[in-house]
């Protein structure tokens, strides 16, 4: 059996049937100490809706963010790199050494045999030579010293900003303790 | 400013990589995941390191949010585990939360520092003061229910009862409260006097 409070919250939630409800309005209508109750109730139901609610600091937001940009900053390379970039570097190289093989076999004469068959065997290729040596090997040299420079500092950025969230997360443990 | 798009287009560009529009969600409900870890939290530092990782949790497993729900229901039940998680984290550390005893010896401490100003508090600062020295389960069934404006069937789903138990726990949540705000009146009141 519901208290007469009990009814008067379902009353307020509009959480009763409509013959309850019916029956509570007739109450309410006829007992004094009924409708006494009903608007106290009613008194407080207004009271606990302006409820205020607590303000979080201000940089809350820019913390929630930042802690997911590190936890994904963190991720792998593996699954940061796109596949279709490392499928296409494969199939660049399955390309260069099929070309590579066809050429060979295109270069050798099988049929002729004997002790002089090593002569037939000629490679017919564009001569590199001068590209190793000069201004291009100069101008290659440096731009590889530019490029380990930069991924060296990249490394350690990456290690330096590793090393401060480990710092910050174990300074928050230790200071609750 | 915050973003007029819906919860479910926001969840549409932080899924396609638009981390700023996952702030707009962050802004939008910070508040009331605040309040609602500061139920279980009793202070703001613990209250902000839950809300916060409620958000990260929430980020992370947000392609698995199937929108059967509304996107504040889900949030909410994040909010409810992570909050209950660490509050038995604490129970370890500390007297039992159990003891509802012990909440309110911690907010008679602090709202000895006020009595002074008793003529200047509102009744909303009381009403504040009632909701603190509730059990957890029964400020966040209030702050859900008038804060957050969930139905029954949405505070079940968010705390993993059925709705007619919600509709009994919400009861006695409100009959609690009102007794602890008519305590704390008269017990200012007597100071005053």
């Amino acid at each position: 059996m519901n208290t007469a409070e009990e009814k008067l919250w379902n009353y307020i939630d509009d959480a009763c049937t409509p013959a309850e409800r019916e029956a509570i309005e007739l109450q309410i209508a006829q007992d004094a100490a009924f409708a006494a109750k009903y608007r106290e109730l009613l008194a407080l139901n207004s009271e606990f809706a302006m409820m205020e609610l607590d303000e979080p600091p201000m940089a809350f937001t820019y913390n929630v963010m930042e802690s997911i940009r590190n936890e994904y900053a963190a991720t792998p390379l593996k699954s940061a790199i796109n596949k279709n970039i490392i499928k296409g570097i494969g199939l660049f190289f399955v390309l260069l050494i099929s070309a590579l093989l066809i050429f060979a076999f295109s270069q050798t004469h099988l049929g002729t045999g004997g002790a002089n068959a090593a002569s037939h065997f000629k490679f017919l290729l564009p001569n590199f030579g001068p590209l190793f040596t000069g201004p291009f090997m100069q101008v290659f040299c440096f731009l590889d010293i530019v490029m380990a420079l930069y991924l060296f500092d990249n490394y350690l950025r990456k290690k330096r900003i590793t090393k401060t969230d480990i710092s910050v997360q174990s300074g928050g443990q230790t200071g609750k303790h | 400013m915050q973003s007029k798009l819906s919860d479910s287009e926001l969840i549409d560009q932080a899924l396609a990589g638009d981390q700023s529009a996952y702030a707009d969600l962050v802004k939008r409900h910070q508040r009331f995941v605040f309040t609602l870890a500061l139920r279980f939290a009793r202070n703001r530092e613990d209250a902000e390191e839950i809300a916060q990782d409620c958000f990260i949790k929430a980020y992370r497993s947000l392609d698995a949010f199937q929108r059967q729900s509304k996107f504040s229901t889900w949030l909410y039940s994040i909010v409810y585990t992570t909050a209950m998680t660490s509050l038995r984290k604490k129970r370890v550390e500390t007297a039992s939360i159990d003891d509802e005893h012990t909440f309110i010896q911690v907010e008679s401490q602090n709202s000895s520092f006020d009595v002074n100003n008793a003529e200047n508090k509102s009744r909303s600062f009381y009403l504040n003061e009632a909701i603190a020295q509730l059990m957890p389960d029964d400020a966040m069934i209030i702050t859900l229910f008038y804060n957050g404006e969930q139905s029954l069937e949405e505070i079940g789903q968010t705390m993993g009862i059925e709705p007619g138990t919600v509709k009994v726990k919400l009861f006695r949540a409100r009959q609690r409260l009102k007794e602890k705000l008519e305590r704390n009146l008269k017990h200012e009141v007597k100071e005053l006097i």
